[in-house]
């Protein structure tokens, strides 16, 4: 099939690709872009493994073609960790014993991570209501609903709601000097 | 490894890694998309496989033809299992157990398919969009043979042949008796029978099958990278049906998005792409999607057993028979007999029942193959534990007290069961008594009558478990399956005085890398900081059993614990030979820090680990005369021929009568998995194993229709339970050490599904039984309880 130029805006950078029309946003992120940390697990809508945000917005990626996304904003799981230290809630995960195998996980992360922007305050039934788009076949889900938990408290301490920079909470686990809480 | 190491680490009683919940080294690359899954894997210049799959549950293939698909832009190849056959050996099973029948595969099938999904040829092309479209274009003609679909039937005579060369579909019949059944039936005030019928389900690990061929031509080599529980059998397997040496072939595992059993065996569509990376001398990848995966991976569960209990009027058993029958599906990937004849092995369970006998047969169909999938005995407990509530049932006791006169006690440790297993450590009465009481039980006995009077069916279930974790190579023999339960590790300070270590083990989510360094760092006496674990790469990682079952804690990382042991006493010798002692005996290392004990005090000697290394590399001639230079062990270890852990399950359910629909929790654990390595990662094992069993009790089904058509192969019709209907669970732990492994690890992940399964499923009889209701069969879905409800409804007008 004919390829046809495309330009993508992902993580606050411009890739100029081309693909055929109909490859998928998820197989172009990950293979055109090089950004494998969105992952695919049924490629018809029902995992939430592949979940990226587009313009802000939790979005399966595959279930979108890549040309469609030519304009906005994507932004993957890759731009949530800054200076190899992970996010308020990729941390709460991380201390909640969240994630086993991690093959859900960047979608959840993606998910969850919008969710609590918009809704600071949620109780468990909420959490719950919220991840029951992403299938978790390891974690039984309430490690999750745990840290999903702990990162709003964080946020509701931070309150100004800034999630880039991590909470003071307790130690980080960082890239290259591992601690251990 | 000499056995005073061994002894220690058995009796090694002081922790300071071990047990604590330290957060996983794994989860920062997970966290941040770093982590690298197979599919993430970028070889240059890779062909794209995919497979065409027969649309038939049994059909014989007349003529494949490839030339139109061939003719697509981008296709570099198109196989049949003519071709394959030619480039790869058979795989033959065939383990000397009496009443189990030989059975033989091509690597694609040549003469007739067999499942619905069946592969029969193979397209490689540039881009697997290529490869998809072109396999549409290659015209299989069939003749479509009537399908097996039924175990029942197709045990019968007369009935189609699975496999054509046996002579029946029961392709596995064995019979036991341990005591004197028929005697103890002849004294028994009443017989108590009952029927558990489990359906058919699949893993589902969230990332599907794959693998990466990378062939080098000039040095005759096969680097195959898939997601594998066992890595080095699959290189022995790989290397033997492709007609390599092992040393040949090296096999590379990544992270892996979840396994579940679903990937120990060389599937056919893994061998084929390996074969084809071989004769094209290009690499290529394959990953299935998630239809394939559904419908053609591994699928398992489908059993069934028939119970019959001879028992006295007080409540107590005197004998049990069990019936087992299983589906096996069309091919064989495991001896047949192997996941159902430890079901018949558990079925006495935590009580006292030495007179046990029991029938097992096993029938080929033409559905998907079974292999295990995480507790393949998982039916077991719900058998048990339900044949038990049979019996309080029909003598009006309460379930718990027929429990309790039957149950095993600390009196009666160490046990032989009926089948030859030995017992010792276990606490199936304590943890029964503890969730007895920490759930109220009584409270709740008599809030569930006041509530039906107001038509609420609530229920209360309890399932007890008796977990079977780790096999050792004695296991094996007995069984007569070829295979040993050994494990290997080791363990090398290098120079700096950083460790790494490795073992033959690959975990798809535990987190073994973690426990391992718990296990290092506790083992040799070094801080969890200077250790890094590397599992997964057979040239890396010695050759080890993989992981399989519950054993990566006793046997992987229990054989870790004995190699940083081993490690731990050349740098004991090496410091007392610096520090001029005569022994080593009043040394230890802390920390990475030498200390002496004098005078009942630990005081530092000013030497470190990164000193003792630097010796042992970089200044051998300071070595005590004749020790080598580095420090480096290697240890097997061959665990006991079982360990067993145990657990109470209990919960409440309430069936609501007009949708079906059933609601769990509260939901209790009390379990006893010994000394756990990490109690945070234990929990974690124990939930994911439990909403695993909850999830297959309530949703999950692999469907096929009466031609063997896979009705359930998308995630839209295949349920997984979501966060919504996973109830909450709490946990209780006990702790017991087993005395004979290192550390007192017992292992556990598995018993969480089987608890599971017969809390449920007898939380709902429970609740029903006001309607005489008694659930027979899984999944408990809202039709299925609607139709028992309609149907009590009719009985009692
Ligand atoms: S891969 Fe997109 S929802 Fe599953
Ligand atoms: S952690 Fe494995 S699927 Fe969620």
């Amino acid at each position: 099939m004919n390829e046809v130029p495309v330009t993508l805006w992902v993580n606050g950078q411009t890739y100029a690709v081309r693909v055929s029309p109909r490859k998928l946003l998820s197989d172009v992120i990950r293979e055109d872009i090089g950004l494998t940390g969105t992952h695919v697990g049924c490629e018809h809508g029902v995992c939430g493994a592949c979940t990226v945000w587009v313009d802000d917005r939790p979005t399966r990626s595959c279930l979108m073609f890549a040309i469609q996304a030519e304009g906005h904003a994507v932004t993957t799981i890759e731009a949530l960790a800054q200076h190899g230290q992970l996010n308020v809630l990729q941390q709460a995960l991380h201390e909640e014993h969240g994630l086993q195998c991690g093959f859900c996980t960047p979608g959840i992360v993606m998910t969850m991570e919008a969710y609590l922007h918009e809704h600071p305050n949620p109780t468990v039934d909420d959490i719950r209501d919220a991840l029951s788009g992403n299938l978790c076949r390891c974690t039984g889900y309430q490690n999750i609903v745990a840290g999903v938990q702990k990162a709003a408290r964080v946020f509701a301490q931070n309150s100004s709601g800034a999630t880039s920079a991590a909470g003071n909470e307790s130690t980080h686990l960082s890239e290259g000097g591992r601690e251990y809480v | 490894m000499s056995d005073a190491v061994l002894d220690s680490a058995v009796h090694h009683q002081t922790f300071t890694a071990i047990g604590q919940s330290m957060p996983r080294v794994e989860d920062y690359r997970l966290l941040t998309g770093t982590a690298k899954y197979l599919d993430d894997i970028e070889v240059p210049h890779a062909l794209h496989a995919t497979f065409v799959r027969s649309p038939y549950a049994h059909a014989r293939i007349f003529r494949i033809q490839t030339d139109q698909a061939m003719a697509v832009p981008g296709v570099v190849a198109v196989v049949t299992g003519q071709d394959l056959a030619r480039w790869t050996q058979p795989a033959r099973m065939a383990p000397p157990i009496e009443g189990l029948f030989p059975m033989e595969m091509t690597t694609l099938p040549i003469d007739k398919v067999r499942f619905d999904g069946d592969p029969v040829a193979c397209v490689v092309a540039a881009d697997r969009y290529t490869a998809e479209d072109a396999a549409e274009l290659v015209m299989v003609e069939y003749e479509v043979l009537p399908a097996v679909t039924d175990m029942f039937a197709a045990a019968e005579e007369g009935t189609p042949l699975v496999d054509e060369t046996l002579s029946s579909n029961l392709v596995s019949h064995q019979t036991y008796a341990k005591g004197n059944v028929a005697g103890r039936f002849a004294e028994a005030d009443v017989i108590v029978e009952a029927t558990f019928s489990q359906h058919r389900q699949t893993h589902v690990p969230m990332e599907t099958r794959g693998c990466v061929a990378v062939w080098d031509d000039g040095r005759q080599h096969l680097t195959f990278y898939i997601g594998t529980q066992v890595p080095h059998p699959m290189r022995t397997t790989l290397a033997a049906r492709m007609g390599l040496k092992e040393t040949q072939v090296n096999v590379i595992s990544p992270d892996i998005g979840g396994a579940f059993g679903q990937k120990i065996a060389l599937y056919r569509e893994e061998l084929t792409v390996a074969a084809l990376a071989r004769e094209l001398h290009r690499p290529i990848r394959w990953r299935e999607d998630r239809m394939e995966n559904l419908r053609a991976a591994s699928h398992a569960r489908e059993d069934f057993v028939k119970t019959r209990a001879a028992v006295t009027k007080d409540g107590r058993i005197l004998a049990l028979h069990a019936d087992l029958f299983s589906d096996f599906g069309a091919y064989s990937f495991f001896p047949a007999n192997y996941m159902i004849r430890v079901v018949a092995m558990l079925l006495p369970g935590p009580y006292k029942i030495q007179d046990y006998s029991y029938e097992v047969k096993v029938a080929l169909t033409n559905k998907c193959p079974a292999g295990p999938m995480r507790a393949p005995m998982a039916i077991a407990s719900w058998v048990t534990e339900g044949t038990i509530d049979a019996v309080a049932r029909k003598l009006k006791l309460d379930p718990v007290e027929v429990r309790r006169i039957n149950m095993l006690k600390q009196d009666d440790l160490p046990y032989l069961t009926a089948t030859t297993e030995l017992y010792e450590d276990i606490t199936p009465r304590e943890t029964l008594d503890r969730a007895v009481h920490s759930f109220d039980y009584h409270v709740r006995r008599k809030e569930q009558e006041r509530l039906r009077v107001q038509g609420k069916y609530r229920g209360i279930g309890i399932c007890s478990v008796i977990e079977s974790t780790t096999y050792g190579s004695e296991f094996y023999r007995k069984a007569g399956i070829s295979g040993t339960g050994h494990e290997a590790a080791w363990v090398r300070i290098e120079p700096t005085g950083v460790v790494n270590a490795s073992a033959g083990i690959m975990g798809s989510g535990q987190g073994y890398e973690t426990v391992m360094t718990q296990a290092v760092a506790d083992g040799l006496g070094c801080n969890p900081h200077d250790v890094a674990i590397h599992l997964g790469n057979t040239l890396l990682a010695p050759y080890g059993m993989g992981s399989r079952g519950s054993r990566g804690a006793v046997a992987g990382v229990g054989t870790t614990f004995l190699a940083a042991q081993q490690a731990r006493i050349k740098v004991l010798a090496i410091a007392a030979h610096l520090l001029k002692l005569r022994s080593s005996k009043d040394l230890q290392l802390t920390d990475g820090q030498v200390v002496l004990e004098t005078d009942g005090q630990w005081r530092p000697t000013g030497l470190n680990l990164r000193d003792i290394a630097q010796t042992a590399y970089l200044n051998p001639l300071a070595l005590p005369d004749g020790m080598e230079p580095g420090i480096e062990a290697h240890v097997a270890y061959d665990p006991p021929a079982m360990t067993y852990s145990n657990s109470t399950h209990i919960c409440e359910v309430e069936v609501h009568l007009d949708t079906g629909v059933i609601s769990v929790g509260p939901y209790l654990v009390v379990e006893d998995a010994g000394t756990m390595l990490n109690p945070q990662l234990v929990e974690g094992q124990l939930l994911g194993a439990t909403a695993l069993g909850i999830g297959g009790v309530l949703f999950e089904h692999v469907v096929y229709d009466e031609n063997g058509q896979n009705l359930t192969a998308s995630l839209m019709d295949y349920l997984l339970p979501t966060a919504v209907e996973t109830p909450e669970i709490q946990m209780i732990h006990m702790g017991t050490p087993n005395h004979r492994t290192p550390a007192g690890i017992k292992g556990m992940s598995e018993g969480g599904v089987m608890g599971a399964i017969g809390a449920v499923c007898n939380a709902v009889s429970d609740a029903l039984s006001p309607l005489g209701i008694v659930v027979e069969q899984q999944p408990l879905s809202p039709s299925y309880i609607k139709s028992l409800v309609k149907k009590a409804s009719k009985t009692a007008r």
